[in-house]
């Protein structure tokens, strides 16, 4: 075999799903053995689909795969891993009662249906060494960190066999030194001829340190192919977003007004026990849209959250309207004039088995005018939903109507519906306009500036940087917790924004 | 080639299921369950039809059946608006024994010390402490739930196990233990509940009961508060209602209409005015579970419960007959008990899936 020779082609691999979507448009890709092949993307770029068709999870509608220069076609997971494939999920499928080794023979088909624990171990331990791995072999899985998690599932992929190891954002739940560990085995797999695919739209720089080459999505297109060493992360990060010139909304001429929130160097944990959000400040002011721009994880969700009241700060302050609001609950904040718009829809910012008069009961049930005496008077709020129905223009054969029946453009005016006219000062936005058609984007944008208008503040966070750029009078982007800067609408440049998001260029703040 | 074309089934979820799908499946799977029952009649060489027109004859006869009928079918009513209230917010009370038991013990506690009170007095308050006692009983499990997310289904059911030695602790041979010793001493003549038409007065109670909470449920601001939350605890959380008090709420109001039914069953059927064995008051306890199955029968509807309770009191009474009248094998009517239980859990998947038929492409 010649030494470039590729052991994994992608020749024209087109994918679309129900609903018109074309996640992939005619991919090629070539995987050399034992190099480090970065796939670059955004969110919706079609990298999960990707991940998906090599990994034989879905089946392309056009093209094929070749390994070794013979052609594939994958039915399950189960081909693809025979194929020499292996798969480290984003989502961790590992067994968190069992141990380590437990979890890495599961599957095997070797282990059959006697145990060989001792001979088991004695093979993983050897991979382990080879690779640098440093793995607890009978610590329980549960006990394990996200980075140790990831680890043994990249060990059970190659006790399984596999020469081409796929990895889903290997590094965004990473401690640093994880990271550095995770980098130097990536080098050490390579030395074997194993290659590496890490799949990334987190964290540009640490896998632009390891990789060789990169080939980089965008809506289903491979946009660039390009050998690491001949590329700078800036331009990668403007290849990912992308630089057509975009059609501009009207933003109303609105008078900013005073000052409506001010946050000063506000820190908050995730759930998952990490610092997210480290030392944020900002203000908003009335009649402004202040656009958070990033990827998904980055502290955004814990800042509206905390804004909110949904999530307790670790130290800082929220003040609103010079009023220190930092310990207030959500009701007293809903109370006030503060309202959130989650990015989940069904489940948390509507309820589908409630029909939408009970649906738009959730931000009122609690004033006085629509009850007495602790009952609820559903004759005024049976008229209170017909009408925010009939001006949120919300198509539904009545208020009766389960939430769970409307589509997901209905579905979010509902939700706007509920909370917008329920709000009087600052609207907290998170993700509004996200898996929504063109139509129903661009009236949530509208409906926006609308509030703008009636001067609201208004903290606007989306992944789309079109859409930040396009909506917001300031722009913050988001990476790692912390804003890399902030920058007014006019100043902001779109490839500069996106490097900054991206982590390409640092930032203070 | 020839391809032979098998027809696929295919689960469906079901996001919204509406009221007359739900009744029809409980016809459904009661017609299921008299039809599987009806196979073990015949084994047993006995008509079907016979032995049914039997059972409910006798359960509905004025002379024979009705007063015990109706008592136990609102004992299991007061079970099932137990369980119904927590269900709304997502939690499952299967502690309603322990409630029952610690009501009983509450209701007795009062008759015991205040034997001289008149009835007018000393009833409400027996009935007071006993669902005082109950609240406290679920509460206990809901500030766990609530506070240190304690699983409920544990907690209830161990708590059901300390409440059943609680009062085996003041029974058998404890301070409140009657002449058998093993039973307890009677209640004092001014603590039996009045009869009115055939069944204790807290039959009516527990109707009253039923609807006020129908209404509680639907139209009070607190009652939705309990539904949102059990629809959607993110939700609740996004508008600021708290977990933690409605948790330990619902908890609470269950345990005490839970509570409730220990005055109801010992002091509204002249055949106990006592606790009696612990195998014969276990035995009633566990009636107290057909307050779950019934409860999610009937989508968690109070008002839609009390006619399914009556139903499966009549059942309970009226298929003693098949021993005693009809002379067939016992256990038999506790065979029909389990059947119609069983399938009407396994009819809760048509809650969820209905089934399609898909032709293979």
């Amino acid at each position: 075999m010649k030494p470039d020779a590729p052991i994994l082609e992608v020749r024209g691999v087109t994918k679309r799903f129900p609903g018109g979507v074309v996640a992939l448009d005619k991919v090629d890709i070539e995987i050399r053995a034992g190099e480090i092949h970065a796939i670059l993307g955004e969110n919706g770029a079609g990298k999960t689909t990707l991940m998906n068709i090599l990994f034989g999870v879905l089946q392309p509608d056009e093209g094929e795969i070749y390994i070794h220069g013979k052609k594939v076609r994958f039915r399950s997971p189960l081909d693809a891993m025979n194929m020499g494939i292996g798969m480290v999920h984003q989502l961790r499928k590992l067994i968190p009662a069992h141990t380590v080794l437990e979890n890495i023979i599961l599957g095997h088909p070797k282990t059959g249906k006697i145990l060989n624990l001792k001979k088991a171990r004695e093979e993983v331990e050897s991979l382990c060494k080879r690779y640098g791995f440093n793995l607890d072999l009978d610590a329980r899985v549960w006990q394990l960190s996200a980075g140790e998690q990831q680890v043994v599932e990249i060990v059970r992929a190659l006790y399984r066999g596999a020469r081409i190891l796929i990895l889903d954002e290997p590094t965004s739940v990473l401690t640093p030194l994880e990271i550095e560990a995770l980098l130097k085995s990536m080098k050490a797999m390579a030395k074997e001829e194993i290659a590496t695919i890490p799949f990334v739209t987190h964290k540009l720089p640490e896998v632009f340190a390891v990789s060789d080459r990169v080939t980089i999505l965008r809506r289903g297109k491979v946009v660039k192919k390009i050998e690491t060493r001949e590329a700078t992360i800036k331009a990668l990060a403007e290849y990912m977003v992308g630089r057509e010139v975009l059609f501009k909304l009207d933003k109303p001429q609105v008078k900013i007004g005073d000052e409506i929130l001010r946050v000063e160097n506000l820190s908050a944990m995730s759930d998952k026990g990490v610092l997210a959000l480290k030392g944020v400040s900002f203000s908003i002011r009335e009649g402004e849209i202040f656009g958070i721009a990033g990827i998904s994880g980055n502290g955004q969700q814990e800042l509206a959250e905390v804004i909110a009241g949904l999530r307790k700060p670790v130290s800082g302050k929220v003040i609103f309207q010079g009023r220190d609001i930092t310990h207030l609950s959500v009701l007293e904040r809903m109370k006030i004039g503060i309202g959130y718009i989650p990015p989940e829809r069904l489940g948390v910012g509507a309820i589908g088995a409630f029909s939408l008069a009970d649906n738009i009961l959730m931000s009122i049930y609690f004033d006085p005018e629509f009850s007495t005496k602790g009952f609820l008077n559903y004759k005024k709020i049976r008229d209170y939903a017909k009408k925010i129905v009939s001006e949120f223009e919300i198509v539904a054969p009545s208020i009766d109507t389960k939430a769970a029946h409307l589509s997901g453009g209905n579905l979010q005016r509902l939700i706007l519906g509920r909370i917008i006219p329920r709000t009087s000062k600052l609207l907290i936005a998170n993700s509004p306009t996200v898996g929504l058609d063109v139509a129903a984007t661009e009236a949530v944008r509208s409906r926006l500036l609308a509030c703008k208008k009636e001067g609201m503040g208004i903290l606007f966070i989306s992944e789309d940087l079109d859409e930040v750029l396009e909506v917001s009078d300031k722009i913050a982007p988001i990476y790692e917790g912390r804003f890399v800067k902030i920058l007014p609408a006019e100043e902001a440049r779109k490839e500069e924004v996106g490097a900054m998001m991206a982590g390409a260029i640092p930032g203070g703040s | 080639m020839v391809y032979i074309q098998i027809p696929k089934l295919k689960r469906e979820r079901i996001v919204v299921l509406t009221g007359r799908e739900a009744v029809s499946i409980s016809v459904l799977s009661l017609a299921v369950a008299f039809i599987v029952f009806s196979g073990f009649l015949m084994y047993e060489g006995a008509d079907p039809i016979e032995a049914y027109r039997n059972i409910f004859s006798f359960a509905f006869d004025q002379k024979l059946g009705l007063s015990t009928t109706l008592h136990r079918g609102f004992f299991i009513l007061f079970a099932t608006l137990a369980f119904i209230i927590p269900m709304r917010a997502g939690l499952w009370n299967v502690g309603m024994e322990g409630q029952f038991y610690l009501g009983t013990i509450g209701a007795f506690a009062v008759a015991y010390t205040l034997p001289t009170l008149h009835p007018g007095i000393l009833i409400p308050l027996m009935l007071l402490a006993g669902a005082l006692f109950g609240a406290f009983y679920g509460a206990l499990a809901g500030f766990l739930r609530g506070k240190l997310n304690v699983n409920e289904v544990v907690t209830t059911l161990m708590l059901n196990n300390i409440a059943f030695w609680l009062v085996y602790l003041l029974t058998v041979g404890g301070p409140w233990a009657g002449i058998a010793e093993s039973t307890s001493r009677p209640l004092p003549a001014s603590a039996h509940a009045p009869i009115i038409l055939n069944t204790p007065f807290t039959s009516f109670l527990v109707i009253g009961i039923a609807v006020i909470l129908y209404i509680f449920l639907k139209y009070s601001s607190i009652g939705y508060q309990i539904r949102v939350l059990g629809n959607s605890p993110a939700a609740a959380k996004h508008i600021g209602i708290s977990a933690p008090k409605i948790t330990v709420l619902v908890m609470a109001l269950g345990g005490a209409i839970a509570g409730l039914s220990g005055y109801h069953m010992w002091a509204g059927d002249p055949a106990f005015f006592m606790i009696p064995r612990p195998e014969a008051y276990k035995a009633i306890a566990d009636l107290t579970y057909w307050g779950l199955i019934i409860g999610l029968i009937c989508l968690l509807n109070s008002i839609a419960a009390i006619p399914l309770s009556v139903f499966i009191g009549s059942i309970l009474v009226g298929s003693t007959v098949l021993v005693r009248r009809l002379r067939l094998p016992f256990g038999l009517d506790v065979l029909f008990l389990g059947i119609i239980s069983l399938t009407f859990v396994a009819f809760q998947f048509f809650h969820y899936y209905r089934i399609k038929i898909k032709r293979r492409e």
